[in-house]
């Protein structure tokens, strides 16, 4: 119990400090989901249309996300031009964004049901009408579970960037360990646990407003 | 009117040409029916009037046009198309299903709507019942009306039905039939119809083409088909009983006498219509237990159909 | 960038090596307690008893798996202190997902009309547990198994924070003195441990699975 109040008495000594991490967490996830999105659907998209790329660009993305975060973070600060802070820890995150968006991107234009696509060309729909008509809305619900999942793993990782210098809510664990610091650690942990978790709840309530009832009642989307 | 001229199609990658030199043509308001085993080719001929496959060679002309000189888009948009999968847009309702093809061609929204309503209609569909659903929450049978409904809504004059009542039973398949040739008679579309069911070429189509292998094996209407099958394959596609199939399809006034005196004819224990098909007779016959039938076109009678006429029918057709 | 030749050779045969074991079993031993506990799990979700609990099951392990990895690792510190303890406490929390979401899809992926047609030829509940269910979901399962270890064998990497040792201690000390080769001889021994427990993984798949279905 004990424990419990002085995490309590922690944050709210603190609120400031935490209000400022917490900023500067959701600012670097914003940041990272920004250009993620814009590069890795382009890329899944192109990847859809030029098939003999995908294997190994899926390839690619699936060895850049089995490379331990800390180590992607530790590599970039070493090279002079990225260095301690933000463009480091944004590079990385944004390769790391990379298998959940351009895969499910590709899987979910790729399990468009054949048939459907075929009787929007026999119905006379250009190949534009037909992307932007039948393939992006059939496939948003795996390309949206994609984003969430990327958004919760980015939120995570952003953590781990307090060793190369971000000041986010990972700040409060790492330096709660260097210290000795139970109640930083546990504020530490929990903030950035809450924030985690609001986050996938939004998306999931986003996901809903923007998937058709039509798709909703097969969601089978990973 | 479509023209098919030595039309070949040899998909990349095979030899077998998957339809070899095909030559036919289909009048303004007919129903032709494509039948045939399962890849002999008839889905490929559909998807080739409307430019979905390019022919290897050959021509195909629409009205006299020569289908390569259209824009294909255009094309499709004037061609209505059920497919063999109806292919239904899962995250679209059932009225932006039909009002697919209207709103490529930018019709007015509240023209659109309307069009969706009555199509609903003359498919047997409830419109409020049934627009502001998704396909998922349709049954089989009535997936398929939607996909009639969506090839009819921009009222193009030529249909192509890829097996456009495959996937329900055949109670509910006979029941779509029924309608759409009730349908047809109002709307005198042109329609190529693709069936491997040969009884449902037989009763849809005003001219069949049988085809083998990606050939033609026979063209002509189901009673040229019925009573001479070009070969032995017509022949086990249309099967043994086919004396019994073409009393399905003779109409009564074909076989029957004309009487010298027609009160003879007013005397029959009972009466079927001039224009329904001999087996009619036959079940009234059967049912009166009488051998001989008044056959009446409106309040007249018009003259007697016998036992002795039908079975004398059936042996010439037969060869017997 | 500041990158000697001579440095990466050094630790990548001297100063590295010796953390391999350590990194090996700080993988392992989570990935085994996972499994006992995953798969068990999702063989009771998929039992026609348990079925209807399996949403809210899976979506508490969901939840997890939303927690930083990160947090989990620094939570068990305080209580535990430092060592190998709270790492392996927490690395196993991480592992369960994966398993557990692919032991429920193996399993509810057996087509229904095999399990009854050999119920119906009497094979008992259990030998169709046995003998269809499981050679049959095996290639998914396993495939959670191996998702899990490469997973675990990066997420390792931070037990070293909480004095669990491992390959990250070598990645944490380049940081610290900005050496890029040290992070490097890190980053590829996990790759290769993350490499060799797949291969082990498949080779032990493909001993199980029977050979009429290979
Ligand atoms: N896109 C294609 N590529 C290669 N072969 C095809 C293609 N489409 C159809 N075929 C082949 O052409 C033949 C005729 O097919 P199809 O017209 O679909 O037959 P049907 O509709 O009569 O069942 C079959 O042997 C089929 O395998
Ligand atoms: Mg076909």
């Amino acid at each position: 119990m004990e424990v419990i109040r002085d995490v309590f008495l922690f944050i709210f000594n603190n609120s400031n400090r935490i209000l400022e991490y917490t900023v500067n967490h959701l600012s670097l996830v914003l940041t990272v989901l920004a250009f993620s999105l814009v590069l890795w659907i382009s890329v899944g998209l192109i990847i859809s249309k030029y098939d003999r790329f995908a294997t190994s660009v899926i390839g690619l993305a699936n060895i850049l996300f089995v490379i331990p975060s800390i180590s992607l973070f530790g590599l970039f600060v070493t090279i002079p031009q990225l260095g301690l802070g933000r463009k480091s820890a944004a590079l990385a995150l944004i390769l790391y964004a990379m298998m959940p968006l351009v895969r499910n991107v590709y899987r979910g234009l790729k399990s468009v049901d054949k048939s459907v696509i075929d009787a929007g060309r026999g119905m006379g729909m250009s190949t534009t009408q037909i992307l932007y008509q039948i393939q992006i809305p059939m496939a948003w619900p795996v390309v949206f579970a994609g984003i969430r999942v990327a958004v919760v793993m980015i939120t995570g990782m952003a953590t781990v960037a307090t060793f190369i210098g971000e000041r986010n809510i990972g700040r409060l664990i790492h330096h709660g360990i260097t210290r000795g610091n139970a109640e930083m650690i546990i504020a530490g942990a929990l903030v950035v646990s809450l924030i985690a978790l609001f986050l996938d709840y939004l998306m999931g309530l986003l996901e809903k407003r923007v998937t058709s009832p039509g798709l909703r009642h097969s969601s089978e989307n990973y | 009117m479509i023209q098919l001229e030595q039309v070949k199609k040899i998909f990349p990658q095979t030899t077998v040409p998957a339809v070899d030199e095909i030559t036919f043509s289909i009048n303004k308001g007919n129903i032709c029916v494509f039948v045939g085993p399962s890849g002999c080719g008839k889905t490929t001929i559909l998807r080739m009037i409307n430019r979905l496959v390019e022919p290897t060679s050959g021509n195909i002309y629409i009205d006299g046009e020569n289908i390569l000189h259209v824009n294909s888009d255009e094309l499709r948009r004037r061609i209505g198309y059920v497919i063999q999968q109806v292919g239904l847009l899962p995250h679209r309702t059932i009225e932006q299903n039909v009002g697919l093809v209207p709103r490529l061609l930018k019709w007015p929204e509240a023209r659109i709507k309307a069009r969706v309503m009555e199509l609903l209609e003359v498919v047997g569909l409830d419109p409020s019942e049934t627009a502001w659903k998704y396909p998922y929450q349709l049954s089989g049978g009535q997936m398929q009306r939607v996909g009639v409904a969506r090839a009819l809504a921009a009222d193009p004059p030529i249909m192509l039905m890829d097996e456009p009542f495959g996937a329900v039973d055949p109670i509910v398949r006979g029941r779509l039939q029924d309608e759409f040739l009730r349908l047809q008679q109002e709307v005198k579309k042109t329609i190529c119809f693709v069936t491997h069911d040969i009884n449902e070429a037989l009763k849809m189509g005003d001219y069949i083409v049988v085809m083998n292998k990606g050939k033609l094996v026979q063209k002509g209407t189901p009673m040229e088909l019925l009573s001479e099958p070009a070969n032995d394959f017509v022949k086990d596609l249309i099967g043994d009983d086919r004396g019994v199939k073409l009393l399905d399809l003779t109409r009564a006034e074909s076989l029957m006498m004309v009487p010298e005196s027609y009160p003879v004819a007013r005397d029959c224990p009972c009466f079927i219509d001039a224009i329904q098909p001999v087996k009619m007779a036959l079940e009234v016959m059967m049912k009166n237990d009488s051998d001989v039938v008044g056959v009446r076109r409106g309040d007249k009678v018009i003259g007697t159909l016998s036992w002795t006429e039908i079975k004398k029918h059936i042996h010439r057709i037969s060869g017997d | 960038m500041n990158f000697e030749f001579e440095r990466f050779v050094i630790a990548m045969f001297d100063r590295a090596p010796p953390y391999i074991l350590e990194h090996m079993q700080l993988v392992l031993i989570p990935l085994a307690i996972a499994t006992a506990i995953a798969f068990p799990v999702g063989v009771l979700l998929t039992r026609a008893r348990y079925r209807r609990y399996s949403g809210r099951v899976m979506g508490i392990f969901n939840t997890g798996q939303t927690i930083p990895p990160l947090a989990v690792i620094a939570v068990f510190f305080p209580f535990l202190g430092l060592g190998y303890r709270p790492a392996v406490i927490a690395l196993t929390l991480y592992a369960l997902l994966p398993i557990a979401r692919n032991t429920l899809a193996g399993l509810a992926g057996v087509p229904l009309e095999v399990k009854d047609a050999a119920r119906g030829m009497g094979m008992t509940e259990w030998q169709t547990f046995r003998q269809i269910e499981i050679p049959l979901s095996l290639p998914v399962v396993m495939s959670g198994i191996k998702t899990s270890a490469v997973l675990t064998a990066g997420t390792a990497a931070l037990a070293a924070l909480v004095g669990g040792k491992g390959m990250g201690a070598v990645i944490f000390a380049g940081i610290n003195f900005f050496r890029m080769e040290l992070i490097l001889a890190g980053t590829i021994y996990i790759g290769l441990i993350a490499l060799f427990l797949d291969r082990v993984l498949s080779f032990i798949e493909a001993r199980m699975t029977p050979s009429y279905m290979k």
